[in-house]
């Protein structure tokens, strides 16, 4: 009897020895990533974040903020957030229609589509911008292409302007939202939407009211997460925008490369920072949003 | 069974924009691997002449190519030693133990993926100046860990979880030390992990431009530092062998990957590589 | 739990109510007549549905009843239109819809798995079918109150599906198609995903429902109880074609395939030839083990092999008599009202399983001889060769 009384008490003493053994090893292999980051990556920015609030001669001062938020910084930090809009909407569109496809596509060939769109996310950015330079530029394959069709208005300027910087950093920012949107998009119900049809439902009808309510939070994550990655992107700018096309990022290293002007690219940079706190935390309310829908209909 | 019939309007129409979709994306990659053996340099495509001279050019044993090809092999390899370390301690933290303010960590973590690379550049800068480690090879590296590490990490949570813990406790209930464990049941079931985890950080660092721009000295500029400015100031038609070669070394990184996972019996392919799982 | 009584509970004083808020108004929502002829469907080579035909009267509620495979949901499918047949024919109050689109046919379907639409909330989901049918908005308010209200479900209104439980979703279900009064609802396994006193309450209340608005029900089910209760004819559906399509009574009392007389309730088969010598009478089985049975008339040819199906209900345990079987009890199980009895008969071949009988007469005690006979009515006659 008493063995029996006493078994499970030492299971227990044992299974709690077991659980703080467990969390000790825990926080010694978490030093090291911690301790890391905080100085390499916390302590850095927060070094960015006092230089931006450094006047010349030392002390506390605004002014760099107030130069980053006038004149043609402003115009330029204005264009950013309108380069970075402009590609979340397109790599939406575009990752749309691919994500769509391809989850009713045959597994061959939807693992195939996926290959081509995930493979270009781990070749250099450089080395597709460069792809993208020869493909569109004055003589490049698509003009070549367009001028030989009699396509009205070809050759086209696609390089060097605006265009050219959002079809770049639209093909950057594509692999992130075709997966985004395949994720959801393969969480719906075919069944639901036969349902719809059953009910006398168009198929016009179908897509809007329930297909697009259904894939609604991919859509809003994709695009966020796009417009987020967007606002700090340098290469595809730089390298197709072309002298007049800048964004905070290209300022920040004209400032610092040329210009030698720290505290005004530190000021650029907290700017950013924000911008990109501001989506995460957009992203985040969404998503405890759902979590919270999710824990009052398991409670109920 | 009871799913909407695709219309034939609707199948022609996915097919179609979906090719053209792909195409355009596999466009640039096919060109640049093409022209990088056009003998005129100045990116006709389809090119006249084929030759491989810009090939030779960038393999010159003491042109500026070569040198920051060895320097970037150095940086890479140093970055992926470190991001190998922080990834098996923090994995092993994240996937496996009660970690008190998981929250915390994780989230640390993952700011490295979503903060504008061009902040912790500045950041690195502003960090490694004072101390007069500009253009030092390990500097750059540190800072390359910074992006690295968190893919590292990602890449062997998902492996550690993947590995059914109840195998390391039946090894413990066989009489095996903590140390045998690790040893010869968890350390060889992480390998296609460990080495997924190395190849990314191996690849983040050869393909990364903004830190190494901010850290480069006139003597230490890495590859791509070379190729930004081939590309923004001077035409050196080289770049595209170098292009090339940067295409060749993902796709043969990839297929290594695929290959060992393959092999480790893994499914998930591209998981936890791109933080969108997490975000959703 | 408390859950489930709140539903119990706001279920019994719903059919009645629900039928009565939709009960018909102006256009009274009687059922429609359906009629199939020759439906059959094959998936690369496998035939599914081998050639189906049947005649629903308007108002019937009639149930295919089958196992899974047995071609039961394809062809509920077709019915709906979800499915494209490759042959055959289907048709309304005599027009045809073959080809029609799901939408165009307004029929009204009841998922096993309710399919609700996750992201509207429980009005918003019963209002659907009416905004399609362009129903302006204040009577589509009328309705879906009434609707909700006479279900119980009023305080549900504005929450999300998933919110409910599995028996409130199914009601929201059904809510969602009475409230478009279609002429014919179709039913696949609504209640397979219930518990069982969730299911018997519902059952109740789909049949009242149906009976009071005169509509046209095609049911599907493997649960034989089920179909038992709630049916006026049951189709009974194997490899793809109709066995039989009877009323419950006739399907119990005169099987016409040896599958049937199996697949509801239980049957002992005694295996016998027809005997010859009396002219047309075929009513008299020889059996291999010994002994007569009187069967119903059938068609036969005397001589003939045979295999006489008789419920374990309807055989009976004679002292003696002319023609009965005679064999020993093996075992006998009091199960409350009645005893089950098994009896191995002399001259049964090894390995036939032993007669089943149920009596509720006091029972002989294992290792007693008996004799085996029962009531011509209660004998059914099939080919030998039919398999089953």
């Amino acid at each position: 009897m008493a063995g029996t009384a006493l078994a499970p008490a030492k299971v227990r003493v044992k299974t709690s020895e077991k659980r703080g053994h467990r969390s000790r090893i825990a926080l010694v292999n978490a030093v090291p990533v911690t301790v890391f980051l905080l100085v390499l990556f916390v302590y850095p920015i927060i070094g960015v974040l006092s230089l931006s609030l450094e006047g010349d001669s030392g002390g506390f001062t605004l002014h760099w903020y107030a130069d980053a938020l006038s004149g043609v910084n402003l115009s330029v930090l204005l264009s950013t957030l309108r380069i970075s809009a402009e590609t979340a909407l397109l790599s939406l569109l575009v990752g749309f229609v691919l994500a769509h496809a391809i989850a009713r596509m045959r597994p061959v060939f939807a693992a195939l589509a996926m290959l081509i769109v995930v493979v270009p996310h781990f070749i250099s950015a450089l080395v597709r911008t460069y792809g993208w330079i020869i493909m569109l530029g004055e003589h490049g394959i698509l003009n070549t292409l367009a001028t030989s069709l009699h396509a009205p208005g070809a050759p086209y300027s696609l390089l060097y302007n605006e265009t050219g910087v959002v079809i770049g950093t639209t093909s950057v920012m594509l692999p992130y939202t075709v997966l985004v949107l395949q994720g959801v998009m393969r969480g719906v119900d075919g069944r639901l939407l036969a349902a719809a049809a059953g009910f006398g439902a168009s198929r016009f009808t179908i897509f809007r009211r329930i297909y697009l309510p259904l894939v609604a939070p991919g859509i809003g994550t994709a695009g966020l997460l796009s417009f987020i990655l967007c606002l700090g992107y340098y290469i595809t700018p730089a390298l197709m925008g072309g002298g007049k096309q800048t964004v905070v990022a290209a300022l920040i290293d004209q400032q610092v490369m040329q210009q030698d002007q720290w505290n005004g690219a530190a000021a650029f940079g907290v700017i950013l920072l924000l911008l990109t706190f501001a989506g995460l935390g957009v992203l985040g309310l969404a998503k405890l949003r759902r979590k919270k829908t999710a824990a009052r209909r398991s409670s109920s | 069974m009871m799913e909407l019939p695709p219309t034939r309007a609707g199948r022609i129409g996915r097919a179609l924009s979906a090719t053209a979709i792909l195409l355009f994306l596999a466009m640039p990659i096919v060109i640049i691997l093409v022209t990088s053996f056009g003998a005129d340099g100045i990116g006709t495509f389809p090119p006249k002449e084929y030759s491989t001279r810009w090939y030779e050019q960038m393999a010159a044993p003491d042109g500026n190519w070569a040198t920051s090809i060895a320097l970037s092999s150095l940086i890479a390899a140093l970055t992926t030693v470190f991001s190998l370390i922080l990834g098996v301690t923090a994995a092993t933290a994240l996937a496996r133990g009660r970690l008190p303010l998981h929250a915390a960590v994780y989230g640390l973590v993952l700011a490295p993926m979503l903060i504008p690379q061009v902040v912790v550049a500045l950041g690195l800068f502003l960090f490694f100046e004072p101390v007069g480690m500009l253009g030092s090879p390990l500097a750059i590296a540190l800072g390359h860990t910074v992006l690295a590490a968190p893919i590292a990490i990602l890449i062997m949570i998902s492996t550690l979880k993947g590995i059914d813990e109840r195998l390391e406790d039946a090894a413990a209930s066989m009489g095996a030390s903590r140390m045998t464990i690790a040893r010869r049941i968890t350390f060889p079931l992480a390998t296609p992990g460990l080495i997924a985890a190395a190849v990314f950080s191996f690849i983040t660092s050869f393909d990364e431009f903004f830190i190494a721009q901010f850290m480069s000295t006139p003597d230490t500029r890495t590859l791509p530092v070379l190729v930004f400015n081939a590309l923004q100031f001077d035409v050196d038609p080289t770049v595209t062998a170098v292009s090339a070669v940067l295409i060749a070394l993902a796709i043969l990184a990839l297929a290594l990957v695929a290959l060992v996972r393959k092999l480790g019996g893994h499914r998930n392919q591209q998981g936890g590589v791109l933080p969108v799982e997490r975000l959703t | 739990m408390p859950e489930r009584t709140q539903s119990l509970t706001a279920g019994k004083l719903s059919a009645d109510d629900l039928a009565a808020a939709l009960a018909p108004r102006s256009s009274s929502p009687t059922g429609k007549s359906l009629s199939v002829t020759g439906l059959r469907k094959s998936y690369g080579g496998t035939t599914v549905v081998d050639g189906v035909d049947m005649e629903i009267a308007a108002g019937e509620f009639v149930t295919f009843l089958g196992s899974s495979g047995s071609g039961k949901t394809t062809t509920l499918m077709m019915l709906a239109g979800f499915t494209e047949p490759d042959s055959g024919s289907i048709a309304v109050d005599g027009h045809d819809i073959t080809r029609l689109n799901p939408g165009k046919r307004d029929f009204g379907f009841v998922f096993q798995q309710y399919l609700l639409f996750p992201h509207m909330t429980v009005a918003e989901n019963v209002a659907f079918p009416l905004q399609l049918r362009g129903v302006d908005k204040a009577e589509i308010r009328r309705r879906v109150g009434e609707t909700l209200e006479a279900a119980g479900l009023s305080k549900f209104a504005g929450r999300k599906p998933r919110e409910l439980s599995g028996g409130q979703q199914q009601r929201v279900a059904l809510c969602r198609v009475l409230v478009y009064r279609p002429p014919i609802v179709l039913m696949d396994e609504p209640l397979g995903a219930l518990d069982k006193k969730l299911r018997d309450q519902m059952q109740t209340e789909i049949k009242s429902i149906q009976r009071e608005l005169g509509l046209t029900v095609v049911y599907v089910t493997h649960d034989q109880e089920e179909a038992l209760v709630l049916s006026d004819r049951i189709a009974i559906m194997k490899d793809g074609s109709i066995e039989q399509f009877d009323t419950p009574r006739g399907l119990f009392e005169r099987p016409r395939t040896p599958f049937v007389a199996d697949f509801l309730g239980a049957a002992n088969f005694l295996t016998g030839k027809v005997e010859d010598g009396r002219g047309d009478d075929c009513t008299r089985v020889r059996l291999d083990t010994g002994g007569v049975l009187t069967a119903r008339a059938h068609a036969c040819v005397p001589g003939q092999s045979v295999r006489a199906a008789v419920r374990p209900g309807k055989l009976r345990l004679v002292s003696a008599e002319e023609g009965c079987c005679t064999g020993t009890v093996e075992t006998a199980v009091y199960v409350g009202s009645l005893t089950r009895i098994t009896v191995r008969l002399d001259g049964a071949a090894p390995g036939t399983p032993p007669l089943r009988i149920e009596t509720a007469l006091a029972p002989p005690r294992p290792g007693e001889r008996v004799c085996v006979t029962a009531d011509q009515d209660d004998v059914s006659v099939f080919d030998a060769t039919d398999g089953g």
